[in-house]
């Protein structure tokens, strides 16, 4: 069984959420609550800092995928920072980078949100 | 202390190794032999005209209670095996009783004169010496001897009777009590031992006496059989114990004062002079006899009031503990929930109840009510916060009682709603709390002790039924995604090119191995024309059958449009349009797509997000070629075409190209290294002049000592392409050759 963990930071009108451990199939779901919390709470604005992200599958880059539109309708969007550079990898294979903001740190996706 | 020994002594499991045959017949021969010798005793008493000598006397006493002792432990073998009820042990008494009498009277009555028999009181007296008791004529003796063997058989009988009443409910107290009197009535006997029948009582025996009648007075009241009896049952208990009261007061002139049957009171005085100490144990069981009698005719009529409620108690204890009903509706889950609602209402001991559970799996954890009785969902949502209530047997996994619903807080309720009393009960199974029972009575403090016992067991067995429901559904889910696995692995299987294509001057291997689970892994060839091959190689996101789907969804798109629309970035653009319709958002797919050129002895291909193509020549040099492209599904705007980068991969004679899912580079070891893109490319090197199927072979073994004896995490898909040169021959025979090296997984793609 993968391990799996979201940590929830806020930041003024931002919710940073740590991930730790492993992404995938299984663990998706634990993801996918996170952001549910966050739409229900009505925030929008999300980073996610995977300093501690060691694997992610389809599944997990499918969560990403699954909430986006959504949140950038409602003015939000989901920034991505600190991802270890395997991890990193995996979302520029399929080019994420074009489609998400990915940065090195946290405090510059912060920075990127408050650009807009 | 002596009256615990003589309690052990009297216990009768430790006599039991005599109930045998032959312990039978030894104590009938004690007792025979006893009566016999008793008989000749008083016999030569009555002939001597005086009491026998000391000695004699004591051997007399000590066979009497022998012989005696062991006619009671025959009757009480002969009698410790029936079944008993109250009403049939009063009314034996009774009929044998009056046999008694009957036999006893006409004994009493051999040789008086009949005036006699019905004036003079003490004319028993009279046939006994004055001064030394000795029986005067041997009419007398026969008398004494028969009506004392009788009596005691009578006296041992009504004692083994009332004893399974008293001891109808066992417990150790109870026994230990019993055995107790029993022990006193023999020691109380006892102070009796070579007394002289005509002798005044003396300050022993009656101190003796006093606690044989307290522990009387304990047992008397033992009637737990009383509770147990319809309200019939008890009047004709009523009916019986009165007649046998009035039997044993009466009949056996136990008071002699104003006795309608004087010549019955005589009785007495003939035991007496057979053997004082038998004497006084016979006196000691009736009077017992008497006492317990009173004492259930009294309980009898103090609890004619309270049958019902007994009654009630044991149908709602019988309707509550019907867990067969429970167990057995396992398989069909709202009959189960209707039941468990209602199963309180039926039994009477609640007037509504409903059953609320809290589905996380349905999305939200708030309750629903699923079953209710006599009364309906919405009335219960309107008359108190569920959640809330849920909420807090959650929180403290035990279960809530509401006296006085009417001025709790935490309910809607007020006076005239229907209910004043709630109890709630978490159902617990395994740790984890399933649902909750709520029961309500109209009355306030409507539910004793007894009542929320009988709920929580009720709610445990519930909880334990709801359990079963619960596992027997996930098992029916786990057996149904198999064989949606099963099915899906068919399709991936079918959808996977059977050959391999045939092109001069090229050699080609493919391979997919599946893992656990189904992935999305896809490959395909389209022959375009005699010197163009169109090449796709694909991973879908995710597992199970969707991916496996999506799979067949591809497959079709590249049947159709790589014909269509040949060049790499039109195919991938009409492919990423065509599956818009079809993906879900969080579904995408990597692919690689390619033309191979055997005229222009080139590879044109684009990627769209899947894993860089390797290539390696026969000088050595390996690189991966990894051009923009995001992934089919992940954009339906034009920033996917916009991403597209299309590369010309010139093709040399010894170039090979190999085509990978991330299943083969990603796998990893024991320790967690992964296979890695180096390694691959260092496995290409060393292998380079290989066939396409040898190098693909070696590829595999490679990453197969890597790994180690370990199953894989993820699909893998390898196709080498091994370019030769029109001119040279290709591996016609090579390719036809027996592959020694195989994966340790079935291989899912095609031999050539």
């Amino acid at each position: 069984m993968s391990n799996f963990s979201v940590g929830f930071r806020s930041n003024t009108t931002i919710e940073v959420l740590d991930l730790n451990g492993e992404l995938d199939a299984h663990t998706a779901s634990e993801l996918e609550a996170a952001i549910q919390k966050c739409k229900n709470e009505a925030t929008y604005r999300i980073v996610v800092n995977g300093a501690n992200l060691q694997y992610i599958s389809s599944a997990g880059l499918g969560v990403f995928m699954a909430y986006i539109e959504e949140l950038r309708a409602k003015g939000g969007d989901i920034k991505i920072a600190a991802l270890q550079p395997k991890v990193y990898n995996v979302f520029d294979l399929l080019g994420f980078p074009m489609l998400f903001d990915i940065v090195d740190t946290e405090a510059e996706a912060i920075a990127r949100f408050n650009r807009t | 202390m002596p009256v615990q020994f003589l309690a052990k002594a009297v216990d009768s499991t430790r006599w039991s190794k005599l109930d045998s045959r032959a312990g039978r017949t030894a104590l009938l021969i004690v007792a025979a032999g006893s009566v016999v010798l008793g008989f000749i005793y008083h016999v030569m008493a009555m002939r001597a005209g005086a009491p026998p000598t000391f000695f004699v006397s004591v051997l007399y006493n000590v066979m009497v209670i022998v012989g005696y002792a062991s006619i009671g432990l025959l009757l009480a073998f002969r009698f410790q095996r029936r079944t008993t009820s109250p009403a049939r042990v009063f009314w034996t008494i009774l009929f044998f009783g009056l046999i008694f009498i009957a036999i006893a009277s006409y004994i009493t009555s051999i040789g008086r004169e009949v005036d006699e028999v019905l004036l003079d009181l003490y004319e028993a007296e009279g046939e006994f010496d004055y001064y030394t008791g000795v029986p005067r004529v041997f009419v007398t003796v026969i008398k004494i001897n028969l009506l004392s063997l009788l009596g005691s058989i009578f006296a041992f009988y009504v004692l083994i009777r009332i004893g399974s009443l008293v001891l109808f409910k066992r417990t150790k107290l109870s026994q230990r009590n019993w055995q107790i009197m029993m022990a006193l009535f023999g020691l109380s006997a006892a102070t009796a031992f070579m007394k002289s029948p005509q002798s005044d009582p003396d300050i022993y025996q009656l101190v003796a006496l006093i606690p044989a009648i307290g522990f009387m007075m304990v047992n008397s009241f033992r009637a737990s059989w009383i509770v147990y009896m319809t309200f019939q049952e008890k009047m004709i208990s009523i009916g019986l114990s009165m007649l046998l009261l009035l039997f044993l007061l009466i009949g056996l002139g136990i008071t002699s004062i104003a006795n309608p049957l004087p010549f019955l009171s005589d009785l007495r005085v003939y035991v007496l002079y057979y053997n004082y100490v038998l004497y006084l144990f016979v006196m000691l069981v009736l009077g017992f006899g008497v006492m317990y009698t009173t004492a259930s005719l009294l309980l009898l009529l103090f609890h004619l009031p309270t049958t019902g409620d007994f009654q009630r108690r044991t149908h709602e204890r019988v309707v509550m503990q019907s867990l067969t009903n429970l167990v057995s509706q396992a398989f069909d889950p709202e009959k189960l929930y209707t039941t468990v609602a209602s199963s309180p209402v039926e039994a009477g001991t609640a007037d509504t109840g409903w059953l609320a559970i809290a589905d996380p799996k349905s999305g939200s954890l708030q309750p629903d009510i699923v079953a209710s009785a006599n009364i309906t969902p919405n009335r219960v949502t309107r008359l108190m916060d569920i959640a809330a209530l849920y909420g807090e047997l959650s929180a403290s996994r035990t279960s809530l009682y509401l006296e006085q619903a009417s001025t709790d807080h935490r309910l809607n309720v007020r006076p005239g709603d229907g209910f004043s009393s709630l109890l709630a009960v978490p159902l617990v199974a395994r740790e984890e709390m399933l649902g909750a029972l709520f029961v309500t009575k109209e009355v306030a403090h409507g539910f004793e002790k007894d009542d929320i016992e009988s709920i929580h067991m009720f709610a445990a067995q519930a909880a334990l039924a709801l359990d079963n429901a619960r596992l027997f559904k996930e098992q029916i889910e786990k057996e149904r995604l198999a064989r949606e696995l099963d099915i899906a692995r068919e399709v991936q299987r079918k959808l996977l090119p059977q050959c391999l294509p045939r092109f001069k001057g090229l050699s080609v291997y493919a391979s997919n191995v599946s893992a656990q689970q189904v992935g999305g892994d896809y490959y395909d060839f389209l022959q375009l024309d005699e010197h163009r091959l169109c090449v796709v190689i694909g991973d879908v996101s995710g597992k199970g059958a969707s991916a496996a789907f999506y799979m067949a969804v591809m497959q079709g798109i590249f049947q159709s449009v790589s014909r269509l629309a040949p060049r790499p970035i039109d195919f991938l653009r009409h492919a990423n349009a065509a599956l818009a319709h079809s993906l879900d958002k969080n579904v995408f797919i990597s692919l690689i797509y390619g033309i191979l050129d055997i005229q222009r002895e080139e590879f044109v291909f684009a990627r769209a997000g899947h894993n860089p193509l390797a290539t390696i020549n026969l000088h050595g040099e390996a690189k991966y070629i990894r051009p923009d492209g995001i992934g089919l599904g992940l954009d339906r705007g034009g920033l996917f075409e916009r991403s597209l980068q299309e590369v010309t991969v010139p093709l040399q004679p010894g170039d090979a190209f190999v085509l990978y899912t991330d299943g083969l580079v990603e796998s990893r070891n024991l320790l967690g290294e992964e296979y890695g893109y180096d390694r691959m490319l260092e496995a290409m090197r060393r292998h380079r002049d290989e066939e396409a199927a040898g190098l693909h072979d070696a590829l595999i073994t490679d990453l197969q000592q890597f790994v180690g004896p370990k199953p894989y995490d993820d699909d893998m898909t390898l196709m080498v392409f091994k370019w030769h040169g029109i001119d040279v021959p290709t591996g016609g025979h090579a390719s036809s050759q027996q592959r020694t090296a195989t994966p340790p997984v079935s291989l899912l793609g095609a031999k050539p």
